[in-house]
């Protein structure tokens, strides 16, 4: 594991000019090839343990241990330990859900969409992207299943035949994020199964120890780089991309109808389903940029990460920031165009009522500060992209917070009107979400290739048989450069 | 299709040319093994396109068209629920839930049967007992002609697979064993001198 | 490669010859005095229903105009490489915005007819109506379609301009510059198609609203001008004209695109749909009430099917979005599925209890339809068919659909 790549060596990248219309601009920088990229990228899950790991483990998982006693006592005493009440029966509970739901579209963004419309940089950064997607899914996963308090009845939610004779509501938004969240969290890892199992076998032929080697080796199924597989693989990718862009499109879509579908003002609109895949992208991505700035150092992937990188996803940032101001703006002009006065009521409240300091953080971390991006300079500085990316996914969370917990707290009838403050077990609850997502991200950065190794080598310029390619030798490493790893 | 007499070439385009040579010289029963798919390579095979998308298509159909079916039975009418004054069979609040299905069923169908057509998982195969075999996975580009290939005459093939750049020839398995005595294919030079990492250029920048 | 049928070794055409040139421009000509002539015999017959009709047609082609622009925006906001040709025919289309903004008029002379719920004098007595008389009145309309047509005009003439400019300097330059234009030019784009939308189709119904409206108008304006765009490459390359730079590749991808389009357009349609189903509040279910009043009931249910399903079945296959008469019989039949979509927004507000199909729409159709055709068939008779000197042409000819 190399943390020692020179800071200079990233120079030429700001330098180039990636506006120039004539040929494109290299995804491999530092002139590794089809050699030095395996190193790079094996070395990561094949070498020795770096010093940092450990006790950014720990760290991680003395959170999960807070989301375990918080759950725990969640089990025990009952959903009444969250600050939910009669009138806010939702709060942070579906915020958290909705939030990390939202985070883990960036990775099938990348892994989907950007293939079919064949973006080639998606390649250095769709491995940890839909790593981080199907453990965003999980944590998210964690809300439903416990809100329901009794956990031992979840099943419930399945149509399986009872003694009762009954059957779930087919017809309720609930149920069909139960089916669009659990189709989700399989297909993505399927995907990213299939996707793992060539980079599996390139473990498995380096392993040097016999554990590594049956572990990697009954993981990577005994591939072989047959051609013929490949063919089959490029489809069967192929297919997954076509059905995860839909998939990923009606997941947050089912989540805005858990809101939309209701009469309360305020959730009841029609511009959700897009609006929330749009936030949902947009978040997804802040989290990719926060975690990718930090691995790119951590594990010396500068050369496969590259600024490019960094300024692509930004520009999607500020593109889907500016949908999610657009779906903003068209809201507040609909609720005065609409003549309602429940509608006008509800969208003047969010920004003057008891909320209105959550609605400003929301405006102000999604739509004010991503527009920074349209300046290249701040695009493409690592510290400023850093605290964009965690001032957005700030602004998501209250995003989902403020349309949740703004629209239940006026009640049609005064009497109800309430105010909600979440309990120790909400925030703990949350922060414990985190310790999740981490510990099992650190363990994908561990051990499992976080680039997608046979990918990255496909885009490389040596790689295709057909285009001559004089600055590189055979194999694909440039020359003259010196390599690390 | 057994690979059955390997040779490893250090480039895509090295392979390439060596597959297309054979072909014109009658070869028919060929695979290549490399790290990434190598784009032309299926021309030069002759491979067909792979029938994956027409094998999941019914049961891309049968999840979306099944889980419908069963919702509009379960609610519909084996216990039909009034919720807000909706029908009991209400097409529209089917579809999300016949969607995901659909998406299940064919992600779930389509990862088996992509298994089954490479014919996966296998947990040990002779051609991994073929020395530099690993580098298939990380940065060599490995050729594999079948036993049973008309053209495969052993002696002449090896020797032919030399002369297009073979940086090794090998045997695998049972046929290994039969061939130790011709096993003393040597590495042509021309390949040799090709180093990695040889400095001929600096990097334009 | 299953291009190999088509390979030659003849370059591209970089003109249409005089003689096609000569008769695509009669053909324009005739399709606008045939719509003429019927739309005046229209406005003879029932000046009322032709008001209607007139505003369907001339959404269509519009639709399609501003379909092409933002084509030609998304292709340099995303420093494209494959759609080089491509996007010298949405040019084109989007080159008949100038003639959309004209063909405008007859709607502002129609438009106390058209929008008479709120222009009209009826209008005051209305409490809701009152509340929104700051945004539906009938100078604020007029200015805001000034302003619509000023942006989409302004745009389509810089991209088209610097394009062919490009042409003959072969300046990488100008490149860049629509390439900073594009991301301020999407902004622009996106605000203005929403508002056209609501204040042209939400607004004859006034009391109706609905947040995704100005997105749904997106969606169909993409599918349509993809039709179109795939009718223009399908005529050009069976023609012999282009080969290299758009060919069974080019024809693929903006076969996949009509058909991720087709989607999106489901998607958003399913979408304003069900929520205004599932939640059921009167003043927003009314819209769907009067498009299931009658025989509109089977018009909303062929836009179901024809609109998405069946295209959807037939576009899934690679093979078919490859082949000339499926791509291009999908995409004449999308194009009359885009306007029975607009027939289906407009019409019920003029007839109520169900659809009438009249001649009269007809004329209301080509009128605006022919108008247009002659700009755009003058736009490609005089330029080059591709743009000749873009820095991209290479990329654009070597794509490869795996």
């Amino acid at each position: 594991m190399s943390t020692s790549v020179p800071i200079s060596n990233e120079k030429p990248v700001a330098a180039v000019n990636t506006d120039d219309p004539v040929g494109r601009h290299p995804l491999v920088l530092g002139g590794l090839g089809f050699k030095s990229i395996t190193d790079r990228v094996a070395g990561i899950s094949l070498g020795k343990t770096p010093k940092t790991w450990p006790f950014a483990l720990a760290l991680a998982v003395s959170l999960l241990m807070v989301l375990g006693g918080s759950l725990g006592w969640l089990v025990s005493q009952g959903v009444g330990v969250w600050g939910m009440n009669s009138t806010i029966g939702w709060a942070w509970d579906i915020t958290g859900f909705v939030f990390w739901i939202g985070i883990g579209h960036a990775g099938t963004l990348i892994s989907a969409i950007l293939y079919l419309f064949r973006q080639k940089w998606r390649t250095s950064i769709n491995r940890a992207a839909e790593a981080m997607t199907i453990f965003a899914v999980l944590a998210a996963l964690i809300y439903p299943a416990f809100h329901v308090g009794r956990v031992w009845f979840a099943y419930w939610m399945l149509p399986i035949p009872n003694q009762m004779g009954m059957w779930p509501q087919m017809k309720s938004p609930l149920l069909w994020d139960v089916f669009a969240v659990s189709t989700y969290a399989t297909v993505s890892a399927l995907f990213w199964f299939v996707g793992l199992v060539p980079d599996f076998a390139t473990l498995r032929d380096r392993a040097d120890t016999k554990t590594k080697q049956i572990v990697y080796g009954i993981l990577s199924l005994g591939w072989r780089g047959s051609h013929r597989a490949w063919l089959h693989y490029e489809r069967a990718y192929q297919i997954f991309a076509g059905l995860s862009t839909p998939l990923v499109l009606s997941v947050h879509t089912i989540v805005s109808f858990d809101f939309a579908v209701s009469i309360l003002p305020g959730w009841h609109t029609t511009i959700f389903p897009p609006y929330f895949v749009a936030g949902a992208i947009f978040s997804g991505f802040a989290m990719v940029v926060t975690l990718m700035v930090v691995a790119r150092t951590a594990l010396g992937l500068k050369h496969l990460i590259t600024m490019r990188h960094l300024e692509n996803m930004n520009k999607i940032i500020l593109a889907t920031g500016t949908m999610v101001g657009y779906a903003y703006g068209i809201e507040f002009f609909m609720a005065w165009y609409s003549g309602n006065p429940y509608e006008s009521f509800a969208l003047m409240n969010r920004v003057f009522g008891p909320y209105a300091w959550a609605y400003w953080t929301m405006v102000s971390c999604n739509v004010l500060f991503p527009q920074l991006f349209w300046f290249k300079k701040i695009r493409t500085s690592i510290p400023a992209m850093f605290a964009i990316s965690i001032v957005v996914n700030v602004g998501m969370w209250f995003e989902r917070f403020v349309i949740i917990v703004t629209s239940l707290h006026r009640d049609y009838i005064p009497s109800s009107w309430s105010y909600y403050r979440p309990s120790l077990v909400d925030m703990s609850t949350f922060v414990g979400t985190f310790g999740l997502f981490l510990t099992l991200f650190l363990l994908f950065c561990r051990f499992v290739p976080v680039i997608a190794i046979g990918e990255v080598k496909g885009v490389l310029p040596a790689a295709d048989p057909h285009n001559p390619h004089d600055a590189h030798d055979a194999h694909g490493e440039k020359a003259g450069v010196e390599h690390h790893g | 299709m057994k690979a059955d007499l390997l040779a490893e070439f250090e480039t895509p385009e090295a392979l390439l040319a060596a597959v297309e040579e054979l072909y014109r010289r009658g070869y028919r029963v060929l695979d290549a093994f490399t790290p990434y798919p190598v784009h032309g390579l299926e021309q030069a095979l002759r491979l067909p396109r792979s029938k994956l998308p027409w094998l999941v298509l019914p049961f891309a159909l049968g999840g979306g068209g099944g889980c419908y079916g069963l919702q509009a039975y379960l609610n519909g009418w084996d216990y039909p629920l009034d919720v807000g004054g909706r029908p009991p069979h209400s097409a529209p609040s089917f579809v999300p839930i016949s969607f995901e299905m659909m998406v299940l069923a064919t992600a779930l169908m389509g990862v088996l049967i992509f298994f089954a057509l490479c014919k996966l998982p296998e947990l040990h195969h002779p051609i991994f007992e073929v020395e530099g075999f690993a580098g298939a996975s990380q940065d060599r580009f490995w050729l594999g002609i079948d036993g049973r290939d008309p053209a495969l005459k052993r002696g002449t093939t090896e020797a032919l697979l030399a002369s297009l750049g073979a940086s090794r020839v090998a045997w695998t398995g049972e046929t290994a064993k039969a061939a130790e005595t011709s096993e003393a294919v040597k590495k042509p030079t021309e390949a040799a001198e090709e180093v990695p990492g040889a400095v001929t250029k600096e990097e334009p920048s | 490669m299953a291009t190999s049928h088509e390979v030659s070794t003849k370059p591209d055409a970089i003109k249409l010859d005089a003689e096609s040139a000569k008769k695509l421009q009669g053909i324009a000509i005739g399709v606008a005095v045939v719509g003429v002539i019927l739309a005046a015999a229209g406005y003879v017959t029932d000046p009322h229903r032709l008001a209607f009709s007139y505003l369907t047609g001339f959404l269509w082609i519009t639709t399609i105009a501003l379909g092409g622009l933002f084509f030609v925006i998304i292709q340099h906001l995303t420093k494209a490489g494959w759609s080089v040709a491509p996007r010298r025919h949405m040019e084109w289309l989007s080159g008949a915005l100038p003639a959309c903004a004209l063909l405008f008029l007859p709607i502002v002379l129609f438009s106390h007819d058209i929008y008479h719920h709120w222009m009209s004098a009826e209008a005051a007595h209305d409490e809701i109506l009152q509340k929104k008389a700051g945004y539906l009145n009938p100078t604020f309309f007029y200015v805001r379609a000034a302003i619509y047509f000023g942006i989409w005009i302004f745009l389509a003439s810089y991209f088209a301009g610097r394009s062919r400019e490009q042409d003959k300097s072969g300046d990488r330059k100008l490149t860049e510059k629509m390439q900073n234009l594009a991301p301020p030019a999407t902004l622009l784009f996106g605000l203005s198609i929403t508002f056209a939308g609501f204040d042209w189709l939400m607004s004859l119904d006034p009391h109706w609203y609905s947040t995704i409206f100005g997105v749904y108008v997106f969606a169909g304006a993409a599918v349509s001008s993809l039709s179109m765009l795939a009718l223009i490459n399908i005529g050009l390359q069976r023609a012999g004209l282009l080969h290299k730079i758009s060919n069974v590749e080019h024809r693929h991808d903006i076969g996949k695109l009509l058909f991720g389009f087709i989607v999106f357009w489901a998607y958003i349609g399913f979408s304003q749909f069900i929520l205004i189903w599932y939640a059921n509040i009167p003043e927003e279910t009314l819209f769907y009430r009067h498009r299931w009043e009658g025989n509109w009931k089977v018009v909303s249910m062929v836009l179901l099917f024809g609109h998405f399903v069946i295209p959807f079945l037939v576009l899934l296959s690679r093979h078919a979005k490859r082949h000339y008469t499926v791509l291009g019989g999908a995409a004449v039949w999308m194009l009359v599925m885009h306007y029975l979509d607009l027939y289906w927004l407009v019409m019920p507000t003029l007839d109520h209890h169900g659809a009438h199909f009249s001649w009269i729409d007809l004329g209301g159709l080509l009128a605006p339809v022919g108008v247009a055709a002659v700009l755009i068939a003058r736009l490609a008779a005089s330029g080059h068919l591709y743009p000749i000197k873009d820095p991209r042409l290479p990329e654009a000819a070597a794509v490869q659909n795996i």
